[in-house]
């Protein structure tokens, strides 16, 4: 299921004509759609954010230069989304501090921990919702999106270690949240 | 390369991050020791899990097309826009009224700014603008750090330009954080300093189109001074007092040189 992004076919553009806004950024809908709805964690909000998000894209359209279509889009939507999270204060606010202090002397926890190939989609997806927002983030954007560390860097506007401390951290309680839900451990026992 | 360098590197190494020397210094561990090479594993296998497993959401069918006919009609030549546009309903909790208070806000004071100094101050309007938007977007920092050495390097490979931070704590001005702006259509540093309650935005850029005069000025409750030093220029905007704002700028100029 990773995606290594959607390859539009040059062919695709008249020639000598720059590419145009739906042809750059509507191939990246279920990218932006995927990552309001894991940040959002509801149907509805995500789409208010992903039109909210296409609408702010093509007012600055005439900004974007990159090659990176999916990645600029991305990071609005992840503005919009973070935006909404703050007005409902529904996250808690406590990773940066956890990314600055623990991230160099971090130790991974053991992925053998879980028997993850008995671990069901449903379950993963519970898992993986329980995680702070930020957390969910570099998730979503690296293992269900494929993007690299430094475009996660980018699209989440943090250091490329901090995706690398981060991530590990956040894969390290996604394997705690499993074992809590499947009754095999508390958090003390990782 | 011993097993705590290791255990640091595998989940980049599991990621394929890591640079080649490193990989193959990690590999050439991995086949001498059995406990990395099962930690190493176990990475792997949860990889392929989570790539695997996580749900991906596609955007439903009628909102793709909802989306679709939006771009469309905003692509739309603006005299037609009017009319082919489709009924769109603005999502409920993006507060427009409160967007458009701040906008005419940032339009107010962006105009007296611009009628009261000098219309080539352009980068002091936005300057302006930009300390009122961080403020009211709640966008105050993207890197939130009171130490500088923290904040100095995350401006690395975002500007061609290495700003000079420092923390004031001991003058009453400790250093917050920073993030990127634009300023006169050149990427600035922005970095944010508290007094008391307040925030004050410094705003360093290349001085390489134009240094900035040695400037005070103060409109609408927002205090602002610009200096040129050292090939950059720096304006810095804030509410305090401008007494106050003086000494910090002077206190700034010092540490710069």
């Amino acid at each position: 299921m990773s995606s290594a992004g959607v390859i539009i076919p040059m062919e695709a553009f008249a020639p000598n004509e720059p590419p145009t806004f739906e042809q750059l950024m509507l191939p990246h809908l279920d990218a932006a759609y995927n990552l309001a709805r894991w940040l959002l964690r509801d149907p509805h909000d995500a789409e208010d954010a992903v039109q909210e998000a296409f609408l702010r894209a093509h007012h600055a359209f005439d900004r974007f230069r990159g090659a990176n279509g999916r990645a600029w889009l991305l990071t609005i939507v992840r503005n919009v989304c973070y935006s909404h999270l703050r007005q409902n204060r529904r996250e808690p606010e406590a990773v940066a501090f956890e990314d600055e202090v623990h991230g160099s002397t971090h130790d991974p926890a053991d992925a053998n921990a879980v028997a993850w190939h008995e671990v069901k989609s449903a379950l993963l997806r519970e898992a993986l919702e329980r995680l702070p927002a930020e957390y969910r983030e570099v998730i979503v954007l690296h293992e269900i999106e494929g993007l690299s560390y430094r475009e996660v860097a980018g699209v989440a506007e943090i250091p490329i270690g901090t995706v690398m401390s981060r991530l590990a951290r956040a894969r390290g309680k996604l394997q705690t949240e499993l074992l809590t839900l499947t009754g095999k451990g508390s958090p003390h026992e990782l | 390369m011993n097993c705590n360098d290791t255990r640091l590197l595998l989940e980049a190494y599991s990621d394929g991050e890591l640079d080649l020397v490193r990989q193959l210094e990690l590999e050439a561990h991995l086949r001498a020791c059995p406990a990395c090479a099962l930690r190493a594993k176990g990475l792997a296998t949860r990889r392929e899990v989570l790539r695997d497993s996580v749900p991906r959401f596609a955007a439903p069918p009628q909102f793709r097309e909802k989306i679709q006919a939006l771009v469309r009609a905003e692509a739309a030549p603006a005299t037609a826009a009017g009319a082919r546009r489709p009924a769109i309903s603005w999502p409920s909790f993006w507060n427009f009224g409160g967007a458009a208070a701040s906008l005419a806000f940032v339009l107010f004071i962006g105009y007296t700014w611009g009628n009261t100094r000098a219309r080539t101050n352009a980068w002091l309007d936005e300057a302006v603008s930009d300390h009122v938007r961080s403020l009211q977007a709640g966008h105050l920092m993207d890197v939130a750090s009171t130490d500088r050495h923290t904040v100095k390097p995350w401006f690395a490979g975002k500007l061609d330009f290495s700003p000079p931070v420092f923390d004031l704590a001991d003058a009453g001005f400790p250093l917050a954080g920073g993030r990127l702006e634009r300023i006169d259509g050149t990427a600035a540093a922005a970095l944010v300093f508290h007094r008391r309650l307040h925030a004050i935005n410094l705003f360093v850029w290349p001085a390489a189109d134009g240094s900035v005069p040695t400037h005070r000025g103060a409109e609408n409750g927002f205090n602002a001074e610009s200096w040129s030093q050292g090939g950059l220029n720096f304006l810095a905007v804030s509410e305090i007092p401008a007494t106050e704002l003086d000494q910090f700028a002077a206190e700034y100029r010092n540490r710069a040189n």
